[in-house]
């Protein structure tokens, strides 16, 4: 009986068997699911792309109008700075060596000015009033001489000689007076005014020559062109800060309220973009985190997409046109240079094939 | 009636044996090469199989099976994100890459860059580490089989064997360094080459310099979405191709049954099961029924009708059909877990079990068929005639 029994029982065992094999084996995969999901669109009809977030001066890579070493950053990263605020500053002490030297030629000038302008001499004059008055003195004396001689009616007693050698003795005190009183009256007359004139170019010149070794200084003390926050500081003390465009730029700073996000849209959708368009903006692995962003504008040139894989012989294939959005940074602790992926509400698919009039029509709208 | 045509049946044990080993050796032939076939196949899209997140496949219209890529430019993320009822979509880079291991040899390797921030595409089924784990820096997660296999480590007793990689290991891939943070399981791949997972933007370093190197865009559609009609809007805003899943394993194994010869090897092998199962079964249940048409030919005098012993023929038939199949069925199976370890694909689906039965089914009938014949035309008076 059991041997009867055993091939249709093993048959059995055999069917259950496979049942149960092909039960386990169309068992469903463990499910890959996303370690977070994905951002998903807000809206029905859209365009998407990639943004980066930036200041709404855009980034200022701060630049120095010299190559020098740096001496002193006075600002910190994060920092939030003022127009005009001190940035960093280079090396001076070559132009402040040279700002002494200017300095004492000046001052030299303006005492040069300053002796021509204080001409006369106070003590000068006495003496030669003195001359004067004994000049005068000497002619009256000789004067006084003639007259007595000429008193005498005697012709013997006066020689006519005598008389002529007298009277010239006259006219050579007379002359003597003469010449007295005009060294008196030049030295009361002081400087020659073109000399003054001549000093007070000068004067004017070793200013100018100070101004210039100053602006020199203070071109190495680099400002805050406007008020903003730092972003990076990549100089220290004792670098070098070249002048120049640089990879890296020594300071980066912008205004950073409210925010910016650039987007990039491939130009492929860029028809459909319309300026003033609702966006909303994901942050990359957290679509929790998410902000409504406001339309600014488009940049009215169409850029080559930034490649991925930065090899230098690669050509570009696609060009992106970027739109401008803000949104208060209140809303998304972000930081500038972090990636969002946005969706930008568009037309309906009829609406908008109707009215696209080609890809220049949101650039155009954008300069309404 | 019935029962004593099933006790002819058992009583001839040699017989009974005989026409159940024929049938049992059609159904072992036909479950097993199908079951073999069938994983075979299967392990063309078993990456589809194992990123089961995605509704559907975005590639180039021209890519005609899975390892068939044709990079895009990486703005048509952005266009297919673009396209209404896509709830989302993320970039995978699949490619190979030569991995150097630690014994100096170059194994080629499957590369999947999954999206950086989801790691959409990763594998589910994780052996060691966690999947986030590929946010650290230049890290990697490497299948179980690949791990323990291919890129194994060198035993520093010579002759050893090989030291599976384990969480920490460096590799190196195309000249970039790269650390195991994960081992995975998930379906061999048909040239069972080493998968290695890593974030899209470090697969693109790390793979050779090339223009595109954007190979799938994924997408999930929004709930309630036709799968067809998003495809066609896809398509439509894009220019690319867009499969379902299901579409895009049916394109992957349609190449390998058009490109390659294993479903005519296979059919070949299923063909012979069939035929010998067939003639075997066949003319030893007909050598059966010979034996037994006297007792046949005493109940047709005794009146009984040509359909109550055309039943019973079928119903002999089918029982040592049921039988065969369970054992054969049976037998395939045991054979298929005791391979289970092994490079062996082996896939028993219920399409094959039908298949299987459906196929003794035709083989019962036939050769019942001939019986039929014999006891139709049979006169009851040649029993008496001695």
């Amino acid at each position: 009986m059991i041997r009867t029994f055993l091939i249709p029982f093993l048959a059995i065992a055999g069917m259950i068997f496979a049942m149960a094999m092909v039960v386990r084996s169309s068992q469903p995969k463990p499910p890959s699911l996303p370690v977070v999901m994905p951002p998903t669109s807000p809206f029905a009809s859209r365009v998407a792309g990639s943004g980066i977030i930036e200041a709404n001066s855009e980034n200022i890579a701060i630049g120095t109008p010299v190559g020098e070493t740096v001496e002193k950053v006075a600002v910190k990263v994060g920092d939030d700075v003022q127009a005009g605020d001190v940035l960093f500053v280079l090396d001076t002490r070559d132009q402040e060596s040279q700002l002494a030297v200017r300095k004492a030629e000046l001052e030299a000038a303006r005492q040069s000015l300053k002796r021509l302008e204080s001409m006369p001499r106070s003590e000068e004059i006495p003496p030669a009033v003195a001359r004067v008055e004994a000049a005068r003195a000497t002619m009256e004396d000789l004067q006084n001489q003639v007259a007595i001689m000429e008193r005498v009616q005697d012709p013997r007693a006066r020689s006519e000689e005598e008389m002529s050698r007298r009277r010239f003795a006259v006219l050579v005190a007379k002359g003597r007076l003469d010449e007295a009183e005009a060294a008196l009256a030049l030295l009361k007359a002081g400087a020659w005014k073109p000399e003054i004139e001549v000093a007070k170019a000068q004067v004017r010149a070793a200013e100018a020559n100070v101004n210039q070794i100053q602006t020199e200084i203070d071109r190495r003390v680099i400002r805050a062109p406007i008020a903003g926050r730092v972003l990076q500081v990549k100089i220290r003390p004792g670098e070098f800060a070249s002048a120049g465009m640089l990879a890296t730029p020594l300071i980066l700073m912008g205004a950073v309220e409210p925010l910016h996000v650039r987007v990039d849209v491939d130009e492929n959708d860029a028809w459909r973009v319309r300026a003033g368009a609702k966006a909303e903006g994901y942050l990359r692995g957290n679509r929790d985190i998410k902000a409504a962003l406001t339309f600014v504008r488009f940049e009215p040139y169409v850029v080559p997409k930034k490649s991925l894989t930065g090899d230098s012989s690669e050509r570009v294939d696609t060009r992106v046109l970027q739109v401008l959005f803000s949104f208060d940074p209140k809303d998304l602790p972000v930081f500038v240079g972090q990636q969002m992926d946005v969706y930008i509400q568009s037309a309906p698919e009829g609406e908008s094939t109707s009215k696209s009039n080609g890809p220049t029509s949101p650039a155009m709208e954008s300069t309404k | 009636m019935y029962f004593l045509a099933l006790k002819m049946l058992f009583n001839d044990k040699a017989k009974f044996f005989g026409i159940v080993m024929g049938v049992t050796l059609a159904s072992l032939v036909i479950t097993q090469q199908g079951s073999i076939f069938v994983g075979l196949m299967a392990r063309t899209f078993g990456v589809i199989t194992d990123m089961n997140y995605p509704d559907i496949w975005v590639m180039d219209p021209k890519v005609q099976f899975i390892d068939d890529t044709k990079p895009l430019a990486d703005t048509k993320l952005f266009e297919v994100r673009g396209v209404p009822g896509v709830a989302s979509a993320v970039p995978l880079y699949k490619g190979m890459i030569r991995a150097r291991t630690d014994n100096g040899l170059f194994q080629n390797c499957n590369l999947y860059g999954l999206d950086d921030s989801t790691l959409i595409g990763g594998p589910g089924e994780m052996v060691e580490g966690r999947l986030a784990d590929l946010r650290m820096a230049d890290s990697v997660i490497v299948d179980v089989e690949g791990a323990s296999d291919k890129l194994a480590k060198k035993n520093p007793v010579p002759g050893g064997p090989k030291i599976p990689l384990s969480i920490g290991d460096t590799l190196e891939l195309n000249d970039h360094r790269a650390v195991v943070v994960g081992i995975s399981r998930g379906s061999r791949t048909f040239q069972s080459q080493p998968n290695v997972f890593t974030t899209y933007s470090r697969a693109v370093t790390f793979a050779p310099k090339e223009r595109k190197l954007l190979s799938f865009v994924l997408v999930k559609a929004e709930p309630g979405e036709d799968l067809e009609k998003l495809r066609a809007r896809i398509t439509e805003a894009t220019g690319l191709a867009a499969y379902t899943s299901q579409q895009f394993k049916m394109l992957t194994v349609n190449y390998f049954l058009k490109y390659t010869g294993i479903p005519i090897n296979f059919g070949i092998a299923v063909s012979l099961g069939f035929i010998i199962g067939t003639l075997i079964t066949g003319f030893m249940f007909y050598s059966f029924t010979i034996d037994n048409l006297k007792y046949l030919g005493t109940l047709k005098a005794m009146g009984t009708g040509d359909t109550t012993l055309m039943t019973m023929i079928l119903l002999q038939a089918l029982s040592v059909g049921c039988i065969g199949f369970g054992i054969g069925a049976g037998a395939a199976t045991v054979f298929g877990m005791s391979m289970s370890g092994t490079q062996l694909a082996f896939w028993i689906t219920w399409q094959i079990l039908a298949l299987s039965g459906g196929a003794v089914v035709i083989i019962c009938m036939l050769a019942a068929m001939l019986s039929v014949r014999k006891v139709v035309a049979l006169e009851p008076a040649v029993v008496f005639k001695g």
